[in-house]
């Protein structure tokens, strides 16, 4: 019995117009992911790393070609429906935290879960959990310009994960990071992809990174070149 | 947290910014509430009857009309009591200190608006106990000070006695109420018979007839039968209900509910280019902020919910405090301002503030919701 990848990515082409001129990113890009795998993607600048992770996240929409996640066509879903699969089928990291600053650390975490019919009292009990599952507990109230950098990447996956998504997309997680906070972080993300089996796809350039990760894509001019699969 | 919470804490994200805005908005709402407080008080027509109708002539207000009239007015079937009176404006001590003189008979007076201005059996009977006594507002009393017993010089702003004298001496015998605190009782009620026996012209002339109709009559039907009494006279009349009558008196002097609405345009249209230049550049500050929003999942409907509750929550702020001040000062110096702050100019004030609210956040929240995610993240 053949069953389909958790993640399809089938002649994709994706451009941009700048200045009236086209600019092509990708023309035919094609990659599986399986449910479960820790992919990190690396690649030079201007590769169409960005672009990737953008239109997995569905902030950014293929010009064609089939884009697939779990069931769900990405390709085919307009911005409201795309908007409503991020709230319960994705996290998404980023390299800078983009945290709220008016917000406390719970209450960047709480985020998500106000878009869900949940009382007070099961998100609170949530934030909780995961911001315990970070490292972070008791220190909720705590406002995000108090804490290191490590420490704000820590709230930045509890509000990726506070809505218990499938997927979960990382843009450069480490890369305003020094090394141990780097390494905390990524043994976080190691210990989600296994312990809880979330799809984990990260964008970096820190080839440290990369050894936490099951596969490792190189995209150069809009296709992969090689890829290296490691021992999970 | 909640959403409004989220809204609240959004908006107070700049505090300087945002308590600007609040001080413009609370200042304009302020500037509304206390105008339209001055239109609807003492100086206004708001305590005035929608029951009671005024004749007067037709060719304006303040033109005299035969006292005769009273006669055939009050043989009009419908009727239950009429009045007559003059009106002078003139000033007691200083130009500066400008009062009107109501001159009528007190006990046709009493039968017709007694009741809406307090007048009582006793106060009449003081009243007439001297020609030159006069009862005198609240409102005016507490605005001069006066007191009951002292005696006052008004001098009419145009000639009263053939030689020119346009003095008259006038002892305080009363102070009436008036039924409500939006009665106007900014004014001297004094004798007709006094004022009339001075006069060298109009004598025997009254600028008004108050007519009191008989319970279920319809005012509109008896103001058509009464003009219809004097249509062929030299004198023609027009009838309309009091509230309509004094609001046209007051429209001779200037039209200051005109002069009203435009100043308060006027500040509302500054302060809305004001508060929607600030919304559009805070919440352009604020677009990587809304991409990451939107990649969380905020549907456009949530972030425009958002925007327009952070800007509902600076109107509401402003405008409560703006009404507040307007609130105190008509409680606490209304009397010598004119001030009346009704619960019609609440509700009015409350339309504004979510008319305005609405207004100011269209443009920012279009700006926020069309902005797509990846040009978001590009402002950072």
């Amino acid at each position: 019995m053949s069953s389909k990848p958790y993640i399809q990515i089938e002649g994709v082409r994706k451009g941009y117009k700048i200045g009236g001129e086209s600019l092509s990113i990708f023309s035919n890009l094609n990659l599986q992911i399986e449910k479960g795998e820790f992919v990190a993607i690396m690649g030079p600048s201007g590769s169409g790393k960005s672009t990737l992770l953008n239109m997995l996240a569905g902030i950014d929409h293929v010009d064609s070609g089939e884009l697939r996640i779990g069931n769900q066509r990405l390709d085919q879903m307009g911005e409201g429906a795309r908007a409503t699969w991020r709230s319960g089928c994705m996290g998404i990291v980023f390299q800078f935290y983009n945290l709220l600053p008016m917000l406390n650390a719970a209450e960047n975490v709480e985020l998500p879960l106000m878009l869900k019919h949940l009382s007070v009292k099961d998100r609170r009990s949530r934030v909780d959990k995961v911001l315990t599952l970070v490292g972070l507990e008791g220190r909720q109230k705590q406002s995000p310009s108090l804490m290191s950098g490590g420490q704000q990447q820590r709230v930045g996956i509890a509000r990726a994960i506070v809505g218990d998504p499938a997927l979960l997309l990382c843009d450069e997680p480490t890369g305003d990071l020094d090394r141990k906070s780097a390494d905390e972080i990524l043994q976080i993300l190691t210990y989600l992809n296994r312990e809880m089996g979330k799809t984990i796809i990260m964008v970096t350039h820190d080839q440290q990174a990369t050894e936490y990760a099951q596969r490792v894509l190189h995209l150069d001019k809009g296709t992969f070149n090689e890829e290296l699969r490691k021992a999970s | 947290m909640t959403f409004i919470t989220f809204a609240i804490k959004s908006a107070w994200r700049k505090p300087i910014r945002t308590l600007l805005m609040i001080v413009c908005i609370a200042t304009t709402f302020m500037i509304y509430g206390l105008t339209a407080s001055f239109v609807n008080g003492s100086q206004s027509a708001s305590g005035s009857s929608e029951d009671i109708l005024g004749v007067m002539n037709a060719a304006g207000i303040g033109q005299p009309m035969p006292r005769a009239y009273v006669n055939r007015i009050e043989a009009e079937d419908g009727v239950a009591a009429v009045a007559y009176s003059s009106r002078m404006r003139g000033f007691v001590t200083t130009e500066q200190n400008t009062v009107t003189l109501s001159v009528s008979q007190p006990r046709q007076l009493m039968a017709v608006n007694g009741e809406d201005l307090g007048l009582t059996d006793e106060l009449i009977a003081t009243l007439e106990r001297s020609r030159d006594n006069v009862l005198v507002g609240r409102a005016l009393a507490q605005a001069k000070g006066w007191e009951v017993g002292q005696t006052i010089n008004f001098t009419s702003f145009t000639p009263l006695s053939a030689d020119g004298g346009r003095n008259l001496q006038l002892r305080i015998a009363g102070i009436f109420q008036g039924a409500t605190a939006h009665t106007d009782t900014y004014f001297l009620l004094g004798q007709y018979d006094y004022v009339n026996a001075l006069r060298a012209r109009n004598k025997d002339t009254a600028d008004v007839f108050m007519v009191k109709p008989d319970d279920g009559v319809k005012t509109g039907e008896l103001a058509v039968r009464l003009d219809d009494l004097f249509s062929n006279s030299n004198t023609p009349t027009q009838t309309q209900s009091e509230k309509q009558f004094l609001e046209a008196f007051l429209r001779q002097y200037a039209d200051v509910g005109l002069i009203v609405q435009l100043v308060v345009t006027a500040s509302f249209v500054t302060l809305l280019m004001i508060v929607i230049n600030t919304m559009v550049l805070a919440i352009r500050e604020r677009y990587f902020e809304i991409g990451v929003l939107k990649t969380l999942g905020f549907p456009r409907k949530r972030i425009m919910a958002l925007i327009m509750s952070e800007t509902l929550f600076v109107f509401l702020v402003g405008g409560f405090i703006g009404l507040c001040l307007a609130f105190v000062a008509a409680k606490f110096g209304g009397a010598t301002l004119g001030l009346v702050l009704s619960y019609d100019i609440l509700l009015k004030s409350v339309a504004f503030i979510f008319g305005m609210a609405l207004i100011a956040g269209v443009l920012p929240t279009l700006n926020a919701i069309r902005i797509p995610v990846v040009a978001a993240f590009r402002t950072r």
